[in-house]
């Protein structure tokens, strides 16, 4: 029997070939996918996220930590999908129009895939079209979107207005991020909800998807 | 009259060549450049310790070589001095001379990564405000080598490729002439940077004018905001950028 405090282990340190290895053989013993994920793989990134707020963790081993986990997830997610087991929520996420810095965004992206989200990524510099559009086609329930400076924040909220006048706004709930935006911001141009980091970005959106 | 002004370095040069032709009397504080790099709280610290120690009796009016900059000086406050701050994002409308002009550029060109002299010769920050800086704070200014060092060759690769180059989605680099340079050595640097990271080289004429008006006391309601004493500056979500507020609001 494979022990499973590997695979923790192996996302903790961002081992991916670890991670895969101990899934691989994991799933070859017949154990439950979903036990996989839900005991093993969240709680790892959950102690990535405690680690990064206590300063002990920091961009990097969020991310290789993150890349871990999805390459553990990408042997799982097959499988949950063909029992129809769901995910924790659909995201679609970018930076937005005019703006091209997306460390950051790459960054939630990739936490909110370790949390248990579909993540449907738009890259950098995405229009409100481009945002609405996948957020009907994509059936997404979560919009996050960021930018990095004042001059590319106003996006924000011509993005917010689209999806209102695509009829989208019932549907989605909205969050955005990065270094210049605030939660008067958030409140200003209402968006539901607004972090400072990645790890706030997930218990934000596991709280939107919920609510 | 005499004025207090206390700037970002990387307006140096254009600040001492419109000072000098000033009508004023002027004397110049600049700060460091790597303020912008360490976030809005420590920017705004360094920032309002520099207005503090302004001997509000030698001078009329505190000018600010600053925009809004992130959010670095949203929180200014004012005890005894007027300070007078250009509408700004940032450095650019300042080299555009119009934030609308500069907006227009931005819109019209995305993907521009801006060089001045300033950005050129006062490029990146060392010491002390390198450590305080974001990139430095959460990590992601590590060279290749340390990346392999801390997380091995596989990770470090992707690491890279995530973090590495901070201009990857850039297009161009577009150097601003703002016509007080001594020669064309800058032109030439800047030049030579777009080449270094692969990207499209171009050139645009800068404009003085916000600069002359700051250092010339014109200070037109539209381009400039005048915090009074007992208040602060608060940001401000419309074209106006900046607006002043209360300090005990």
């Amino acid at each position: 029997m494979e022990d499973l405090s590997k695979l923790y282990d192996a996302i903790l340190v961002g081992n991916f070939k670890q991670a895969r290895e101990v899934t691989e053989k994991a799933l070859a013993e017949k154990v439950d996918p979903q036990t996989l994920v839900q005991k093993h793989m969240i709680p790892a990134m959950d102690e990535v996220g405690r680690r990064y707020e206590a300063n002990e963790y920091f961009v990097p081993e969020l991310l290789i930590a993150a890349r871990a986990m999805k390459a553990s997830l990408e042997l799982i997610r097959p499988l949950l999908t063909a029992r129809g087991d769901s995910f924790a929520g659909r995201v679609v996420i970018g930076t937005v129009k005019g703006d091209l810095h997306d460390i950051g965004k790459n960054l939630v992206a990739a936490m909110l895939e370790g949390a248990g989200f579909e993540v449907i990524d738009l890259g950098v510099d995405v229009s409100p079209e481009k945002f609405t559009s996948a957020i009907k086609e994509r059936k997404a329930n979560l919009v996050a979107m960021s930018a990095l400076l004042t001059t590319t924040m106003s996006s924000m909220k011509n993005i917010i207005e689209a999806i209102k006048a695509a009829g989208l706004r019932n549907q989605v709930r909205v969050m955005i991020g990065g270094a210049p935006v605030t939660d008067k911001y958030a409140q200003e141009i209402g968006a539901d909800g607004y972090s400072s980091n990645a790890n706030g970005a997930v218990a934000l959106a596991r709280k939107l998807v919920a609510a | 009259m005499r004025f207090k002004l206390i700037a970002c370095e990387v307006l140096y040069r254009e600040l001492c060549f419109c000072v000098a032709r000033s009508p004023h009397q002027i004397d110049i504080e600049f700060l460091p450049k790597g303020l912008h790099d360490i976030g809005c709280v420590g920017m705004l610290q360094r920032l309002q310790s520099a207005v503090d120690a302004v001997d509000a009796s030698r001078y009329d009016v505190l000018l600010l070589g600053y925009g809004l900059c992130n959010n670095g000086i949203a929180g200014l406050r004012t005890r005894s001095i007027p300070i007078v701050v250009p509408r700004a994002h940032d450095c650019m409308t300042l080299f555009f001379g119009a934030k609308e002009r500069y907006l227009a550029h931005f819109n019209a060109n995305p993907g521009t990564y801006y060089l001045t002299t300033g950005w050129l010769e006062r490029g990146e920050a060392t010491g002390e405000l390198h450590q305080l800086s974001i990139s430095s704070q959460t990590g992601i200014d590590m060279t290749y080598e340390q990346m392999v060092e801390k997380y091995g060759e596989d990770n470090a690769k992707f690491l890279f490729e995530q973090l590495g180059d901070p201009t990857k989605h850039y297009r161009h680099m577009t150097f601003i002439e703002m016509g007080i340079e001594p020669d064309d050595s800058f032109r030439a640097a800047a030049e030579r940077k777009a080449a270094e990271h692969h990207l499209d080289f171009r050139m645009v004429r800068g404009d003085m004018r916000l600069i002359e008006q700051l250092v010339n006391g014109e200070w037109d309601r539209r381009d400039f905001l005048l915090v009074q004493p007992g208040e602060r500056v608060k940001v401000d979500y419309t074209e106006n950028i900046i607006a002043a507020e209360r300090a005990d609001e």
